[in-house]
């Protein structure tokens, strides 16, 4: 593979690119990682969110508040840099990223599907409700089936804001496509320049991004998707 | 006693003590001004500019609208510091000229806002239903009273709120530009952070 590229395009490029593109498959990754564990404990949370619980309700809005209002960059120090100094232990790279990452996904994707929970008519709920079902039931075989169309196209538009997230990660030490740039960036290599490495990252990112974003646009346009107020607007 | 303990008792005893040192609270205070200076300069800029691209969405010469187009789209599916990495170290070395490490982190903010920006000025424009252009002009008004009395008033009032909430969002990454040299918040608690050894309290 490496040859092929070195082959194809000669000395600096043909190694610059092999590398930026092995380094990619590390942000997809962590980007998959960040999707299905975000994923899960959003699921999670968007429950605890809709149930009739009091304290329950109180909890969940508590820890959208929360890891939406930190900023990731922050998230990604203090798991990086200041627990590993505070407990005085060894945090790997992978561990420090993903953890920050699943609780960045969580707070947004949990307050997305809420949104389209809520947008399933309450008559739903008192229907399923009348016919003797439990919380779990109604939400299991009526409201999810439901939502799960309206939140389709804002949960794969996020899926852009993972992967442009996982960027960060390279302030902790992760090895992922900026980390291998910058240092190409940095590197005294004729060819290697500023102007020339980080263009070319960014087209990276864009061939990851914008199939995504166009997915979604189709997808909101072929389901329909929760009304735009009542969700934040991730960029 | 070894060294070593007494350290990790201070660290227990004296959590948040930091707080108490008015060097470094300043610090923290002086970054927190000049990350939201960035942010607003860089939201009223984008702002500005977004409402020429948007206009661009609308133009009669199709390329003005592919332009568009294709700048918004880029820009919002890259990372904000991957622009701040072209507009900081690329484009400087590329053109030959040096600004203040706080201009090249306002012009990247601008740019990344104004994408964001001019997809919500063109939504909210789409919003306002379209027989009201179609009354407004069979009452025989111009186009250019049209937009001024019946589009651009309730255009305002639905992009309100996700306008908003955007800059909130963006506000958020903000923190990036410490990257490159600019001394804001998250630099301030990098540097305290550095010094004293107390990355979780700030």
């Amino acid at each position: 593979m490496r040859d092929a590229f070195i082959s194809l395009l000669g000395k600096p490029y043909g190694i610059v690119l092999y590398q930026l593109l092995e380094a990619t498959q590390f942000t997809i990754y962590l980007s998959l990682i960040a999707f299905v564990g975000g994923g899960i404990l959003a699921l999670l949370i968007t429950l605890v969110k809709t149930s009739p619980s009091k304290i329950g309700k109180q909890i969940a809005t508590g820890y959208i508040w929360t890891f939406q209002s930190v900023p990731l960059l922050l998230m990604l120090f203090l798991l990086g840099l200041g627990v590993p100094r505070l407990f005085g232990i060894d945090m790997d790279p992978w561990l420090a990223a993903g953890i920050a990452l699943v609780l960045y996904a969580s707070a947004y994707l949990s307050d997305v599907w809420r949104g389209a929970v809520e947008a399933v008519p309450a008559g739903q709920w008192e229907g399923g409700r009348s016919l003797g079902f439990s919380f779990l039931q109604i939400i299991r075989l009526i409201i999810l089936p439901q939502a799960f169309r309206l939140s389709l196209a804002p949960t794969v538009g996020f899926m852009v804001q993972i992967i442009k997230g996982t960027s960060l990660a390279y302030i902790i030490g992760f090895h992922d496509l900026m980390n291998v740039g910058k240092r190409w960036a940095n590197a005294p290599v004729q060819g290697t320049e500023p102007y020339i490495i980080f263009p070319i990252m960014a087209l990276i990112y864009f061939c990851l991004c914008f199939p995504l974003s166009h997915w979604s646009r189709v997808l909101e346009r072929r389901l329909g998707s929760v009304s735009k107020r009542k969700l934040p607007t991730p960029t | 006693m070894v060294w070593g303990n007494s350290r990790e008792g201070a660290v227990e005893f004296r959590f948040f003590e930091i707080y108490r040192s008015p060097e470094y609270l300043s610090l923290l205070a002086e970054g927190a001004g000049l990350s939201a200076a960035l942010a607003i300069g860089g939201g009223i800029m984008g702002l500005l500019l977004a409402t020429l691209l948007a206009s661009f969405r609308y133009s009669k010469i199709p390329v003005l609208r592919q332009i568009s187009a294709c700048y918004t789209e880029f820009i919002r599916n890259t990372p904000l510091i991957v622009q701040l990495f072209i507009v900081a170290f690329g484009l400087p070395l590329l053109l030959g000229y040096q600004w203040p490490f706080w201009g090249h982190a306002l012009l990247a903010l601008t740019l990344n806002f104004s994408a964001y920006f001019s997809e919500i000025l063109r939504a909210g424009l789409n919003a306002v239903p379209h027989g009201q252009i179609e009354a407004a002009s069979a009452l025989g008004l111009k186009k250019t009273v049209i937009f001024r009395k019946i589009i651009f008033p309730q255009a305002v009032a639905m992009m309100y709120p996700s306008l908003n909430s955007q800059f909130i969002f963006l506000f958020l990454t903000t923190g990036i530009i410490a990257e490159v040299g600019v001394r804001d918040l998250m630099y301030a608690g990098l540097y305290i952070d550095s010094r004293t050894f107390r990355s979780f309290e700030v």
